[in-house]
């Protein structure tokens, strides 16, 4: 049996070889990195809105180095006119006067806070800070995580189904009906191709951009977290290949899971943006497990205990199609 | 080697594509098996093959039911060519022929390359990729591929398809070739020469029901009319009659000069084929 699988091993990696799969996973990751160090961590040290202040008399001697000082009410007004996000302050009177351009309302009371925050920048020392995460360690494990379950939840699936959608026109599904092998060999050879694919992206991404120390002791999680939703897709992947017809509607399914399924989780998980029934979303779950995994939260074991409940019945679901596969005319 | 009692099958409840065929093939045998498009032959040889489950009545093969012969050793002695040559095209004929070779005992394999020389394969093409294949050469790495773990029950659907009249003449050497090393081989056509040639019996199958067995001899005597046609010279013309064959065995029973041709009239198996099975060849 292993001689077996190893035949059916080197064959799907060959396939993705020649697919150019590994190639465009390395460029994701290329890409994915570059994204992080040089554009995303550089975006989140960026002050969130520029702050003007016109102060003739001096009366303001706790500034923050992030204000920018201004000559003349005038120049505040052309700073503001190129810079419509920017927040003025008139410390021209007793009171200090907020201008800004109006947005949505409680943006704008956010801006307004922020700008005068400024003014008196020694009141954050007295704030608790919870956790150990520096603001950029934080910002880099969030985006990491997003960008990791991205790359499984999409770029995997795809990959599973372009690989079997290839095997399926040329028809050899059928020619392994009759090999002398367990026919379950040939779903986990490409199910266990994606998950070591799949485990070695995911410690890289980890290491490159959460850092080697601290990617090294999430790493055990991460993987784990990795493993479940890498099965899972490459299950569902493998199971839209076999139930449609061709890659033009699978590309259509691949288009609602990602609007319809993927959107509301992350818009729940990372922003406040709550829906009553996203409870319900398995994505949902899984894209939480990962987030936990890389901030070092527990996880329920009923999790655990539904992630092996839900792969077994796609593996289930996925045997069942295989077979109708297997007994389709030419 | 194959026994077949009352086989049905159905994919649905009120879609029954097999009605009881009775059937056997001795080892060693070649046995033609020809019907019509949805006439149920597929259909017959997935069950066969193991691919299709869930049929009523007995199916037999190696001395064994074949609900309980389906794990890898029963695989291991079987070949199957498919109607298309189904073969990774991304991959070499030698690639192709070696994966699906791995899946045997080595004791049981034949030489890749070796086998592809049998089947008259170019050499050039021997590491190219098989999407640089014409019809014909895919044709002859399949047929490599049915023949490479050396079965000894060989199913062939239409196994001459997209080859050229050498190619069929080739095809049909190997295969008897095989017979001979007793090989039993079970040919699914719509091809009447191949079948004519090749098969020692021949069974028609239309609409889930076999309608007729026997030799491709004896079908054509049974359906004959027993007349022969002959082509002579009288008196400097060339003149053509058509009597009884029995009427020969008195000799030729009318005045002739010299005689050009005799053709017994008895049917083609193209004709059998139209006869038992109400439909023509598509």
């Amino acid at each position: 049996m292993w001689k077996r699988f190893c035949a059916l091993f080197k064959k799907d990696c060959r396939m993705l070889l020649s697919g150019k799969f590994f190639l465009m996973a390395v460029g994701f990751l290329a890409l994915y990195t570059a994204y992080v160090n040089l554009g995303y961590i550089r975006f989140m040290q960026m002050p969130p809105y520029n702050v003007y202040l016109y102060d003739p008399a001096g009366t303001q001697t706790e500034v923050s180095s992030l204000v920018h000082a201004v000559a003349s009410l005038e120049a505040m007004d052309a700073a503001l006119l190129s810079d419509t996000n920017g927040v003025g302050l008139d410390a021209s009177a007793e009171d200090v006067r907020v201008v800004l351009y109006a947005g949505a309302e409680h943006v704008d009371r956010h801006r307004a806070d922020y700008a005068l925050s400024l003014l008196r920048p020694s009141i954050g020392s007295a704030l608790e800070i919870i956790g150990t995460n520096t603001p950029e360690q934080k910002a880099r494990k969030e985006i990491t995580c997003e960008l990791l379950f991205f790359e499984l939840a999409a770029v995997g699936f795809l990959g599973i189904a372009a690989v079997l959608f290839k095997e399926k026109g040329m028809g050899v599904i059928r020619v392994h009906a009759i090999l002398p092998l367990r026919k379950n060999l040939f779903l986990l050879s490409k199910l266990v191709v994606f998950l070591l694919s799949d485990l070695v992206f995911a410690v890289l991404l980890t290491l490159l951009n959460v850092g080697l120390a601290d990617g090294v002791a999430l790493l055990p999680a991460v993987l784990l977290q990795t493993a479940i939703l890498s099965l899972m897709m490459a299950l569902v992947g493998l199971l839209c290949a076999l139930l449609l017809k061709d890659f033009r509607q699978f590309t259509l399914a691949y288009l609602i899971i990602a609007i319809f399924a993927a959107t509301p989780v992350f818009l729940s998980a990372n922003t406040s943006v709550k829906f009553d029934w996203i409870g319900y979303h398995p994505f949902y779950h899984v894209y939480m497990g990962l987030k936990s995994a890389y901030f070092g939260a527990a996880v329920s074991p009923v999790y655990y205990i539904g992630s092996a409940c839900a792969i077994a019945l796609l593996f289930l679901a996925v045997q069942l199609a295989f077979r109708r596969e297997m007994g389709k005319e030419g | 080697m194959i026994e077949v009692k009352n086989l049905t099958f159905s994919y649905s409840k009120d879609k029954q594509a097999l009605h009881g065929l009775d059937f056997t093939v001795e080892d060693g045998e070649i046995f033609g098996f020809l019907g019509p498009n949805g006439s149920g032959k597929s259909t017959t040889q997935k069950i066969l093959t193991g691919i299709l489950k869930g049929h009523g009545g007995k199916v037999s093969l190696f001395g064994q039911d074949i609900s309980a012969t389906h794990g890898p050793e029963f695989f291991q002695k079987i070949g199957v060519l498919f109607e298309f040559p189904y073969l990774y095209a991304n991959l070499s004929a030698v690639d192709n022929l070696n994966y699906f070779a791995s899946f045997y005992p080595k004791e049981q394999r034949r030489d890749v390359v070796e086998l592809l020389e049998t089947l008259e394969f170019k050499p050039d093409f021997l590491k190219k990729p098989v999407s640089s294949y014409s019809k014909g050469m895919r044709q002859r790495v399949s047929m490599a591929r049915a023949l490479v773990s050396n079965p000894r029950l060989l199913f062939l659907d239409e196994p001459t398809s997209g080859l050229d009249p050498s190619g069929a003449v080739l095809f049909r050497r190997i295969i008897e070739q095989e017979r001979k090393k007793g090989t039993t081989v079970f040919v699914t056509t719509h091809n009447m020469m191949d079948a004519d040639l090749l098969c020692d019996r021949i069974a028609f199958i239309s609409n889930g029901n076999l309608v007729a067995l026997d030799t491709p001899k004896r079908l054509k005597e049974k359906n004959s009319n027993h007349r022969v046609v002959i082509d002579y010279l009288y008196q400097g013309q060339r003149e053509t009659k058509t009597i009884e064959a029995q009427e020969l065995e008195s000799g030729i029973p009318f005045a002739h000069d010299e005689i050009v041709s005799i053709h017994s009239q008895e049917p083609t198996l193209e004709d059998m084929f139209i006869q038992y099975t109400g439909r023509g060849l598509s």
